[in-house]
């Protein structure tokens, strides 16, 4: 009798705790689309927000999102790689000290110090590379984590049985170690993309904002995205603006749940190869 | 009555393999030793079986031959070990020890690539086969393991689909490719099925001439089927190293005796041996 009733409590209890977490989440997501839906047209993605649309910043976001995929791929894969295979103990973690001091920046921070040392010190102005680099230093510390994870995950067997066939340790890396670790890695850089897909303070001081589409310089023209529309535009006083602002929300969530499930995706897909060598 | 000799006496076989010498090893481990220093010969062409209680350090001799310690921290390894007079750890490359001094593990370990690239990744690192010749030499060496008919479909196929007998003989297949002048086994056949048990004894006879062969088994009656010689250890010491008929029939001492009778509630009488 009792028993029923703690467990009846405990259950309660975890319902109650699960729709804490489901309730706002679903909440924000139902209200941004039914505000949404009565204004999504082809129009939004024909027109720039100057005119009315949010095709500048949807082409902005997905122009970084690149430029951070190009960037934070090599410099974090690389740096993972040389932390779990090639580091010395010490130098590992120093490595791993100044990444998770790096990882604890406040965005915000990030973006002025790329607005100091880029925009000013370097003269860029406001600028698609500045952008793309303090996004990228905010992303690449998830990058070298992850990397350095999926490498140790990888079987002791495995590695012995290449050291122990007289592989050199490039080649035990890229035939070996890689393939098992592969989704590991690609799962921690979608995950990055997402983070960076999400962010606005990074962008206020490096990249700003512009109403025009992308320019084709790195340099000295401000960049649009869809995370300042938000931030931006639903301070402005017309419902036009506000009609935007919740658009260009649903696209950005749109697009992060496009990378979680992509993510979810290649992390089962890693978990379905270790069972499968069942070392 | 005249008896025709069809083919002569018995030709003496030619040995290529290449003797170990073992003196004075000790592994240490913080301060723990794991071996107190072992003297050991594995003549050329003859398979020596390690046995001993669990714990003992057959693993950690078998990974001292090879020099896998040398990847792990915090372990110190001291004495010699000679493969034909040349010192492995002072007058061979690691790679070159890697090559001559083969291993294969207690469970499969094949790489995440196909087949046909597990056999030959090693030869050709070391140069003993160019792209052009790996097909045939995946052939002569999946043949040799008695692999090629179950995999000849499936060159390019996913490794880890093959049983975990077929994987070990795979696993067998890649270390015989660089040509090895001795091969380690530890425990190899602790996990697999009669099958390719069989088959891994058969092969380890007939490797003799050209591989000399240090296999750790808990297994006497394998030990009785496949070694020429026998080391037993006890808590990283040796105890005696006698030829195989001596440590069943006569152990020296009386360790040796008590393991052997303990064991050897399940093992049949010595079977005559080719
Ligand atoms: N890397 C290591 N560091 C410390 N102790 C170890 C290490 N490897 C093995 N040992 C210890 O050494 C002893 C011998 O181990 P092992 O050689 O694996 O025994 P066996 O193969 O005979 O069962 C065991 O007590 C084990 O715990
Ligand atoms: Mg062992």
């Amino acid at each position: 009798m009792r028993r029923t009733a703690a467990d009846l409590g405990f259950w309660a209890a975890c319902w109650l705790a699960l729709a804490l977490v489901v309730g706002p989440a679903a909440w924000i997501v139902i209200g941004l689309v039914r505000k949404t839906w009565p204004v999504l047209s082809v129009d939004l993605l024909l027109k720039t927000t100057a005119q009315g649309g949010l095709q500048n910043a949807l082409f902005g976001t997905l122009v970084l999102a690149a430029g951070v995929l190009i960037l934070a791929a090599p410099i974090g894969i690389g740096a993972g790689v040389y932390m779990a295979e090639f580091a010395s103990q010490r130098q590992a973690s120093l490595f791993r000290f100044v990444s998770e001091v790096l990882a604890g920046i406040p965005s915000i921070v990030v973006g002025y110090a790329g607005y100091e040392l880029l925009a000013i010190a370097l003269g860029w102005g406001y600028s698609l590379l500045g952008g793309i680099l303090a996004l990228t230093a905010l992303v690449v510390p998830y990058v070298v984590k992850s990397t350095e994870a999926a490498l140790q995950q990888v079987p002791t067997s495995l590695r012995e049985g290449a050291a122990a066939l007289g592989l050199p340790r490039w080649l035990m890396l890229w035939k070996v170690l890689l393939p098992p670790a592969l989704p590991g890695v690609l799962t921690g850089l979608v995950v990055a993309l997402a983070i960076s897909t999400g962010e606005t303070a990074p962008l206020l001081y490096t990249a700003n904002f512009s109403d025009a589409n992308p320019p084709v310089q790195l340099l000295h023209h401000p960049v649009g995205y869809l995370t300042y529309v938000v931030y931006d535009y639903v301070q402005l006083p017309s419902a036009r603006a506000h009609q935007l602002a919740n658009a260009a929300a649903t696209f950005t969530l749109f697009l992060l749940l496009l990378l979680i499930v992509l993510s979810r995706l290649l992390a089962a897909r890693a978990r379905r190869r270790t069972e499968q060598m069942g070392l | 009555m005249h008896v025709r000799q069809l083919s002569g006496a018995p030709a003496a076989k030619v040995v290529t393999a290449l003797p170990l010498r073992v003196r004075g090893l000790r592994v240490r481990a913080g301060g723990r030793e794991l071996l107190r220093g072992i003297d050991v010969d594995f003549p050329a062409g003859q398979v020596t079986a390690v046995v001993g209680p669990t714990g003992c350090g057959k693993t950690t001799l078998l990974r001292a031959l090879n020099r896998l310690h040398d990847d792990s921290t915090g372990l110190q390894v001291s004495g010699s070990v000679e493969l034909a007079g040349a010192d492995i750890y002072r007058d061979l490359g690691l790679r070159e020890v890697r090559r001559r001094i083969g291993m294969l593990f207690q469970r499969p370990n094949p790489f995440p690539q196909s087949i046909q690239e597990n056999v030959v990744i090693g030869a050709r690192v070391h140069g003993l086969t160019g792209r052009s010749g790996a097909r045939e030499l995946a052939e002569a060496r999946l043949r040799e393991v008695g692999l090629w008919d179950a995999v000849k479909d499936r060159l390019g196929g996913n490794p880890y689909r093959l049983s975990g007998g077929q994987q070990q003989l795979l696993c067998l297949a890649r270390a015989l490719a660089v040509q090895p002048d001795v091969l380690l086994l530890d425990e190899p056949t602790s996990s697999l099925d009669p099958w390719a048990t069989a088959q891994i004894e058969q092969l380890i006879r007939d490797l003799r001439e050209r591989v000399t062969v240090v296999i750790v088994s808990h297994n006497l009656s394998q030990v009785a089927r496949v070694a020429d010689q026998v080391l037993f250890m006890v808590a990283g010491e040796r105890v005696e190293v006698a030829d195989v008929q001596a440590f069943f029939r006569h152990p020296s001492d009386p360790r040796t005796r008590r393991y052997v009778a303990g064991e050897a509630m399940t093992l049949p009488a010595m079977e005559e041996r080719n």
